[in-house]
């Protein structure tokens, strides 16, 4: 039996080292085993040492776990204010976004769309701090907004460091991860299927809904696959724009790491956040044909 | 009987008998950043006839399709129902039903649900969806058990009854088809052309077809339309068309010609510049003094010892090629290129090469002034 | 192609809403560029007095010149290493059909959705693990793992226009498998490859997460700005931005028009 199944490995190895596919996968799979697979690997077993240990796999403990789940921590909140804060950015940025995508497929032409698309990855490449530091003057006290209150003689809001903050912080970074899927999603649904359900007597509104959105979905699903689990790994926006007026998980991971020096703690924190965002991203993963999406569209 | 928005309109055409004007394009023009891609057309198409416009690709015919299903309109002109403008209206406020080039089937839905779509839109009840469903994938020959069936793995000669199906759900008063058969293999479009046409006649709808094969025109429709760089040639039936051409682009249209230009010499009778020093006998329409003379390659003669004929020419064969039934040669005059077409039984199998004499007979050629 | 009312209605509505979410995007942007440019050590608007005081003292600190110069050796050897194993990866990810393709489409996109944090601090307990000094080297690595895979769905969107047909048209002309790669292969995936190149550039160039737990004393622009932004204001924090954006974005005019003249020279502008 044993030899069987090792026999099987071995040849199905062979194949995939002798295929052309194989052959060029080959450095990422390396890559990733070593940068991607191994250090979880490492979290996974800092997750069950003893809590405030220093090393892995000597000990064996699931006091970490257990000190999530039964409540002598307020840690299960920073879970829900990670979770909650991203379902919300991610429903408000599927609407945001989908209007956009709309226009850059059939409203403004080719030209125009390639730069507006410039326009939209740029500030991926400037590095998020500096741009979530740009709202801070911007509704800072003394900022743009308040001066400008000021000048017609009234005093700007105080809404720097709320949670809402936080949240409009994560709309605003991953604005972007959004919008391309949701643009290659609508770019997938021929117009010919627009004018036919025209044609066939539908409203605007039932075409969209019965007709568009369907056929859009892989790519708005990816895009609010993306947006959320991005958003609830993220740490900056609660940081700089939220001024921990709320604490999210990866602030608690964070702390655990550094400040309270307790890595198993923080190891079982990141392990119940990767099985969250890795089953949704599984789940969502067999639902879509990435040839379809990203080939010929 | 149900309340949708072109009732209007549908009640407009349910109104007009058949075989009366339908459909009437006054002085239609349509520009596209000022280059002019319909020119001045003038049509009527009558209540349930067969009409198809046809025409090389860019000349403008899908544009005038695309102005009837209300996708696109007119830069001047306009388009009359019955006696109601509907240039400016929009396509679901038409009696007109369009089936794409490419189907525009939904892909995310059944067989079924396809055809039903109009009728949800409508707000018709389910069970009466379901029947009518049912009934038109009977008209349109599936098999009852496609109504379960993805769309998408439907071949492509049943995405075609489908699509057509669809369309009938529709129930407007017209439909127009964007040559859905062009991308069929030969085979199955003349199939395809035959339910087509069978269709037509058991809907008791009007039907507007656009192709650019004249054959594929011909083959069904009660009545063509020619177009040629936004302006329509010639409108009649199949037989007008192919007896009568108005123009060599009309003859050219239909298949192989052979097109002389002529004019009445100052020394008297006709002439042609393809054949110096030779004089025609023509049958001219009017006191038009030049024109072109057309003649079929099956209206061209052997001659032979003892064949009367009004016009002879001497030629040398340059090619044969079998056409099963029938042969052509192609034959040289001087400069000029001849093509003859002769049954089977005519054939001589070594004429290659040789010099051959052939002739018409002045009824049987065509005279055009342009 | 809108003729009703209500098409050219929507179609208006949709402008203005693009025009405003653009508009939302760059504000912050802009706001940092005006701090720069005001004179004061706090920021106040209406700004009373400009100046370029904060950019000159920027440019000349020994301290952000050491930190440019970290960023850039990181972002270079990034975009290389990225560049050539993310070419493999996108032409097994889009050109060749293999029997584990579906499975390494997904698998390589699955650093893409990971939290960057997470990642971060789980690479740092790898390198503590097997005793690797945190230094400019280890921050490569962790760039790499997120980076490769972005810059490998970059090159192959390139990829699935390419026409494999080509290639055996190659073959059947006798040309070796190098050749068909040096001559045919490469040339036609250069634009791919090139804009691959920019996003791998720009991607580490601006990258705080990873860089925050893996750069050890080697520190970065973005991880020098977040600690600055923590620990109180100094105009500086908005200046050093402004510079990397400009910067950031003069490198991607260029390539971005080097993209465009290759695509015009293939004919498929």
């Amino acid at each position: 039996m044993t030899k069987f199944s090792v026999q099987k490995i071995k040849s199905s190895l062979t194949e995939f080292i002798s295929s052309k596919g194989g052959k060029c996968a080959l450095p990422v799979y390396i890559l990733l085993t070593l940068g991607f697979v191994a250090p979880l690997f490492m979290v996974l077993g800092f997750s069950f040492a003893t809590p405030r240990s220093f090393s892995a796999f000597t000990s064996f403990s699931l006091d970490n776990f257990i000190q999530i789940f039964d409540g002598s921590t307020s840690v299960w909140r920073s879970f829900l204010w990670s979770i909650a804060l991203a379902a919300f950015v991610t429903a408000i940025l599927a609407v945001v976004c989908y209007p956009v995508a709309v226009g850059m497929v059939r409203i403004f032409g080719s030209k125009t769309s390639t730069f507006i698309s410039i326009l939209f990855v740029f500030p991926l490449f400037v590095s998020e701090n500096v741009r979530l530091y740009g709202w801070i003057l911007f509704f800072g006290k003394n900022g743009v907004l308040d001066g400008i209150c000021k000048l017609l003689g009234f005093h700007g809001p105080d809404i720097l460091f709320t949670p809402g903050m936080t949240a409009m912080g994560l709309a605003y970074s991953y604005l972007p991860y959004m919008l391309f899927p949701v643009i290659m999603g609508v770019a997938l649904v021929p117009k010919d299927l627009i004018t036919a359900a025209r044609d066939l007597g539908s409203s605007r509104l039932r075409t969209w809904w019965q007709i568009e959105l369907p056929l859009a979905m892989p790519g708005v699903l990816i895009g609010m696959l993306l947006t959320f689990v991005l958003a609830t790994g993220s740490m900056s926006e609660s940081k700089i724009l939220g001024g921990q007026s709320i604490i999210v998980i990866t602030n608690d991971i964070d702390v655990s790491f550094t400040f309270s020096q307790n890595w198993p703690q923080g190891a079982a924190l990141a392990v119940v956040l990767t099985l969250i965002i890795g089953s949704l991203t599984l789940y969502a993963f067999k639902k879509i044909d990435l040839d379809k999406l990203m080939g010929r569209s | 009987m149900i309340s949708s928005k072109n009732e209007v309109t549908q009640n407009v055409a349910e109104e007009i008998k058949p075989g009366q004007p339908l459909l009437d394009l006054v002085n239609v023009c349509r520009d596209f950043d000022k280059v002019k891609v319909i020119k001045n057309v003038n049509l009527v198409v009558k209540k349930n006839e067969f009409f198809t416009l046809v025409g090389p690709s860019g000349s403008g015919k899908t544009t005038i399709l695309k102005m009837l299903a209300g996708m696109d309109q007119p830069t001047s002109g306009d388009i009359v129902l019955g006696s109601k403008s509907i240039s400016t209206l929009p396509p679901d406020k038409r009696p007109t039903c369009m089936v794409f080039q490419f189907l525009a089937l939904f892909p995310h839905m059944t067989v079924g649900q396809n055809i039903e779509f109009p009728m949800r839109v409508k707000g018709m009840r389910a069970e009466d969806c379901i029947a009518k469903a049912q009934k038109l994938l009977d008209l349109v020959h599936l098999p009852e058990d496609y109504y379960n069936k993805n769309v998408m793995k439907c071949s492509g000669g049943e995405r075609q009854r489908v699509a057509i199906a669809r369309a009938l759900a529709y129930d407007s008063e017209i439909i127009l088809f964007d040559e859905p058969l062009s991308a069929i293999d030969a085979k199955l479009r003349k199939t395809l052309q035959k339910e087509l046409k069978d269709l037509h006649r058991r809907s008791g709808k009007t039907f507007i077809y656009i192709t650019h094969s004249l054959e594929e025109a011909m083959f069904m429709s009660d009545r063509v339309g020619v177009l040629c760089k936004g302006e329509l040639k010639q409108v009649g039936t199949p037989e007008e068309i192919y007896a009568h051409p108005v123009s060599r682009f009309v003859a050219e249209f239909i298949g192989d010609v052979n097109i002389f230009p002529i004019r009445v010499k100052p020394t008297g009778g006709w002439g042609s510049t393809d054949f110096p020093g030779q004089l025609f006998k023509v049958e001219p329409h009017g006191d038009d003094l030049e024109g072109y003379i057309i003649v079929r390659p099956e209206a061209l003669k052997l001659v032979k010892e003892g064949t009367q004929v009004d016009n002879v020419i001497e030629c040398k064969v340059l090619n044969q090629f079998s056409l099963g039934s029938r042969s052509q040669f192609q034959l040289a005059c001087g400069k000029k290129e001849i093509t003859l077409e002769l049954p089977r039984s005519e054939v001589d199998l070594n004429s290659v090469g040789k010099t051959i004499k052939i002739g018409w007979n002045a009824h049987d050629a065509i005279f055009v002034t342009e | 192609m809108e003729y009703t009312k209500q098409g050219r209605r929507n179609r208006t509505l949709i402008i203005i809403w693009t025009i405003f979410v653009i508009a939302f995007i760059y504000l912050p942007v802009i706001c940092d560029a005006l701090s720069s440019i005001s004179k004061g050590r706090y920021f106040m608007f209406p700004i009373k007095k400009f100046s370029l005081d904060w950019w000159s003292k920027t440019a000349n600190s020994i301290e952000i010149s050491s930190l440019v110069s970290n960023s850039l050796l990181i972002a270079f050897v990034v975009t290389i290493l990225s560049t050539v194993i993310a070419f493999c990866g996108a032409l097994a990810f889009a050109r060749f059909s293999w029997k584990g393709k579906k499975l390494f489409q997904k698998i390589i996109l699955l650093p893409v959705f990971f939290p960057q944090p997470v990642l971060g601090l789980a690479l740092l307990l790898w390198f503590n693990a097997i005793g690797i000094n945190l230094s400019w080297q280890t921050a490569v690595f962790a760039h790499l793992v997120w980076i490769t895979p972005v810059v490998t769905l970059v090159i192959a969107i390139q990829v699935y226009g390419f026409d494999p047909t080509l290639e055996d048209a190659a073959r059947d002309l006798g040309a070796t498998p190098f050749q068909i790669f040096y001559r045919i292969t490469l040339p036609l995936l250069w634009p791919g490859v090139w804009s691959g190149m920019l996003f791998a550039f720009l991607l580490s160039w601006g990258n705080f997460p990873l860089s925050l737990y893996t750069t050890g004393v080697d520190n970065t622009v973005p991880k020098w700005l977040y600690s600055k932004m923590v620990a109180g204001y100094t105009p500086m924090v908005p200046t050093l931005g402004t510079m990397s954006t400009l910067g950031a974005a003069g490198l991607m005019l260029v390539g971005a028009l080097t993209v465009y003249m290759m695509h015009r020279r293939q004919g498929r502008a």
